[in-house]
């Protein structure tokens, strides 16, 4: 181990690490740009520099300079101040400050660290280099040249994790800009992370672009429900409508990083109709009224099968699996559905909560089912025409009833993924919590909530529910530990501080 | 010290035919090398402690001790070591490595192949810059009338060593002579300089243990190899020795390359070889080691000699010995706005402070020079400069600064008098 100290504070760290993570190890923030932890270092922009051993002519870049014992570092001396004014000057020269208009504004680094550590003034009287503010990277991505800090975080992105080139430097010195390769538009499937890690407003989204002030903004730390991978996400809404999906660091699923498909799925959870209320044969009644309806219809429960959606958290289906055994129901089952997978984070089941539901006993339809009497359909889930061919009666507990809303005799309402509570399980068997980013309102109640009054519980609150579906999964991941958020890269704790200010 | 001009480097210039080999073997061309390779100059460490001892210095400009860089080289290493020589001069008022590839290129091959036994290198680049059309030609066919020799190979002379040597082209960039940019050019990509440590000669050329040396460092190789590290510690200053060619331009009668021993007195210089000044005028300044040096003054020019102890105490550097020599006509803000926009077009772009500010110097510099310029303005270039200076990955943003830092604190009141004609805003 190497001790030494920053800032006056000592620290002990492995050798090879860098001067940025042990100073990130004492919650000493060391401000970057071009360093990003999954990208890798390339010391380019800078603004990183700190005072090694008093030599204040040649200052050190934290990012890449490696801890040394004894070492005395300074983050913020007279001279790393004045360097970082320096850089910060320099960076906005060119700027066109149009945050105004900025779709990065209030989630910067460039406004943060100006603000923060800027000189707060220019001495630039000379007329700003101009350049494309639309160059089309592809049909989702926009680059804005004068914005570009060229830190090449998006070139080392698709080199370093993607092992491509679509893009690169272009030009010399200050002529220097991010260009599109010879092959034309970016196609990569990944190419929306870019995005996340410029850190000014150069690369945006042309999906989400304009939409909205991110101030304005309510976020939800979750996890995408697209496949069972589970990459961490922060979803954000305005007004109760999704707007954007954007990746969350977890080193061990995701690291910063989600599937472009994944990302611009959050528009399938602004459901335009949907259930709300309880309705028997097409008649609007009080809730009470239509799960007394559903007991009546599952009766002794034999013969009848809930066929579950692996959308639905661990709470929900230990509620379910609790329902299920209360009501002496012979046969659980969870749903499938699938999309094509790839070899880098999409995994073909697309939903999140597959390994959920067979840890709490939920099983694949079998490929000849038994005859049916009743079916109970929890969640969105596709279900297998076989199951509705000998049915008394069809039970839809779900968000949007869709065809089959008729063919049932009782419709519940259903929360989506964005609007639930709980944890999904992931294929590794790692179990995330999953947050809601929307609230549907009273008439659509949580699904758990059905399922406890259906089942009439012993157990009546979610920790009780909890404590239920702990007893046969493993705990919940913890998320947002020390280790992961003391080392994230500028658009990650901008985000932070806008979800901070959105709460207050 | 007296000036006493040397014929080592440059014996041959001035022959017919000194680049082919026949004229160079005449004078013993490549016996050094022969010797060397099977043996009978030391071994490779003694070769190593042999050009240390000579005190050499790198002919690049940062008079890094030659022998020295060679050591850092890891003891046992099982990756190829490469060697490369930077003959990417480009240097504003260097043009010495052009002599030497245009006139005598097997000097410098025969370098090439003493250095890479020395340093256990089997593969050598030459990187030379695009513009020396004649001098790549006339490389390239050194090395191929070395090929045929039977001096480069496989068990070259049986003696078991293998050395290939290759010429790389380069693009046109100043930026690809820092070294690092070098081997990032060689390799194919953006020629960016790389972060140091780790060094080239731990991590270099395709990530492998790496020495480059300038064209004139390599040359001066077979010559101490063959006479012996005193024979060369014996030529001029005692403590930065050695004999150098110096480029010489500007307001003099006889402008060129003049090899001279170190220690010499710069006014001598000008007023013996080169001829004086040019129609009879006075001496206003001399950037002495290239662009990148601190300005000297007429009566720093008259006390200074040309070594590197006693021009630092002059604050400023023998840089790449490219002297350019400025008469009293001379418009010191436009001589340092015409240096300024050849640094801003030549940064890579890489790092903020040299991307952003050095064409924001010209901008200024450019207004200070129609009639725009603005009282703040001399200040501001000090400050900017501090910013810039040793706040970026290579040396090219520190070499900016210097002849401006150097030109704005000697010249002000030449800065002063463009503020002073400059046109109020807002009259017409």
């Amino acid at each position: 181990m190497i001790k030494l100290t920053i800032d006056g504070r000592e620290v002990e760290v492995e050798p090879g690490t860098t001067v940025l993570e042990a100073a990130s190890k004492l919650g000493i923030e060391v401000p970057h740009y071009c360093y990003h932890p999954d990208i890798g270092i390339d010391g380019n922009c800078r603004m990183c520099l700190c005072e090694v051993n008093g030599n204040t002519n040649k200052l050190a870049i934290g990012c890449k300079f490696p801890v040394g014992e004894g070492m005395d570092v300074k983050t913020a001396s007279d001279a790393v101040v004045k360097a970082r004014k320096g850089v910060l000057e320099f960076l906005l020269i060119n700027h066109p400050l149009d945050c105004t208009i900025c779709d990065q504004a209030g989630e910067c680094p460039l406004q943060d660290y100006a603000y923060r550590f800027g000189p707060g003034d220019s001495r630039f009287r000379e007329p700003k280099r101009k350049g494309p503010k639309t160059v089309e990277f592809s049909d989702k991505v926009m680059f804005d040249t004068e914005r570009c800090i060229l830190c090449t975080r998006c070139t080392r992105y698709f080199e370093v994790v993607r092992d491509s080139r679509p893009i690169g430097v272009e030009n010399m010195g200050g002529a220097s800009t991010i260009t599109l390769g010879p092959n034309g538009p970016i196609t990569d499937p990944y190419q929306m992370n870019i995005i996340d890690i410029c850190p000014v407003g150069a690369l945006t989204s042309r999906d989400f672009r304009f939409k909205q002030r991110v101030w304005f903004m309510d976020f939800a730390d979750t996890i995408c429900p697209g496949c069972e991978r589970g990459c961490n996400i922060t979803a954000g809404a305005y007004q109760g409508k999704l707007l954007r999906f954007t990746p969350r660091r977890n080193p061990e699923v995701n690291k910063s990083w989600m599937c472009d498909d994944g990302r611009l799925s959050y528009k399938t959870y602004n459901l335009d109709e949907r259930v709300r209320g309880a309705t028997v044969a097409g008649e609007s009644v009080a809730m009470d009224d239509a799960l007394d309806k559903v007991v009546e219809l599952v009766g002794d429960g034999s013969g009848v099968a809930i066929l579950a959606s692996t959308v639905d958290t661990c709470e929900e289906l230990a509620a379910i699996g609790e329902f299920a055994k209360l009501s002496n129901i012979e046969h659980i089952w969870h749903g499938e559905k699938s999309w094509e997978g790839d070899d880098f984070l999409k995994l073909p089941d697309a939903t999140p909560n597959t390994a959920g539901a067979k840890a709490l006993g939920f099983t694949n339809v079998p490929d000849e089912a038994p005859a049916l009497r009743g079916l109970i359909v929890a969640g969105d889930v596709g279900v297998p025409s076989r199951l509705l061919e000998s049915l008394d009666f069809l039970v839809l507990q779900t968000p949007v009833a869709g065809a089959l809303g008729e063919a049932a005799v009782v419709v519940l309402p259903g929360r989506t993924a964005l609007e639930k509570k709980g944890s999904w399980m992931n294929h590794d068997g790692r179990r995330q919590a999953v947050k809601p980013a929307l609230d549907p309102g009273a008439d659509v109640p949580a699904d758990w909530e059905i399922w406890r009054d259906l089942a009439s519980a012993e157990w009546t609150s979610f920790a009780e529910l909890l404590a239920l579906a702990n007893a046969s999964l493993p705990e919940v991941a913890a998320i947002g530990t020390d280790e992961y958020s003391t080392i994230v890269g500028p658009n990650e704790q901008a985000q932070h501080l806008v979800i901070q200010a959105a709460k207050s | 010290m007296a000036l006493k001009m040397q014929s080592i480097l440059s014996a041959r210039f001035d022959k017919e035919n000194s680049y082919h080999i026949d004229t160079y073997r005449a004078d013993g061309g490549y016996e050094t090398y022969l010797e060397t390779i099977k043996g009978e100059k030391g071994t490779p460490e003694e070769l190593v402690a042999l050009v240390k001892e000579s005190g050499l210095k790198g002919r690049g400009g940062a008079g890094f001790s030659t022998g020295m860089k060679w050591s850092f080289l890891p003891k046992g290493t099982d990756k190829p070591i490469y060697l490369c020589v930077n003959g990417d001069e480009s240097e504003p008022g260097t043009f010495k490595d052009r002599q030497i590839v245009e006139f005598d290129p097997h000097q410098l091959v025969e370098g090439v192949g003493i250095t890479c036994y020395a340093i256990g290198a089997h593969t050598a680049y030459i990187y030379l810059r695009c513009e020396f059309a004649l001098g790549i030609r006339r490389v390239k066919d050194a090395i191929r009338q070395a090929y045929e020799a039977g001096f480069f190979g496989k068990d070259i002379q049986g003696t078991g060593f293998d050395l290939d040597v290759h010429v790389h082209i380069g693009g046109g960039a100043y930026i690809c002579g820092e070294e690092t940019s070098l081997l990032n050019s060689i390799e194919g990509v953006r020629p960016y300089p790389r972060n140091k440590p780790p060094f080239p000669a731990v991590e270099g050329l395709f990530g492998d243990p790496t020495i480059i040396n300038n064209v004139e460092t390599i040359a001066n190789i077979p010559h101490i190899v063959k006479n012996g590290a005193e024979w060369y510690s014996g030529f001029g200053h005692p403590e930065d020795p050695g004999v150098r060619l110096w480029c010489v331009s500007g307001h003099v009668n006889n402008p060129g390359v003049f090899e001279i021993e170190t220690g010499f007195s710069l006014q001598e210089l000008i007023d013996g070889p080169c001829g004086g000044m040019k129609n009879g005028k006075k001496l206003k300044a001399v950037i002495p080691g290239g662009s990148s040096s601190k300005v000297l003054m007429p009566d720093e020019v008259a006390q200074v000699t040309m070594d590197t102890p006693t021009i630092r105490g002059f604050d400023s550097s023998l840089g790449s010995a490219g002297i350019i020599v400025l008469d009293e006509d001379t418009d010191m803000v436009e001589a340092v706005r015409n240096l300024m926009k050849f640094y801003a077009h030549e940064s890579c772009g890489q790092c903020t402070p040299c991307r952003e500010g050095t064409p924001w110097i010209v901008k200024i510099l450019n207004r200070l020079c129609t009639g725009k310029g603005r009282q703040e303005d001399m200040d501001l270039l000090l400050d900017l400069a501090s910013n810039i200076e040793g706040r970026t990955v290579c040396a090219l943003a520190d070499g900016a600064c210097w002849p401006l830092t150097s030109i704005v604190k000697k010249f002000r009141h030449e800065f002063e008098a463009k503020v002073a004609a400059a046109t109020p805003v807002g009259a017409s």
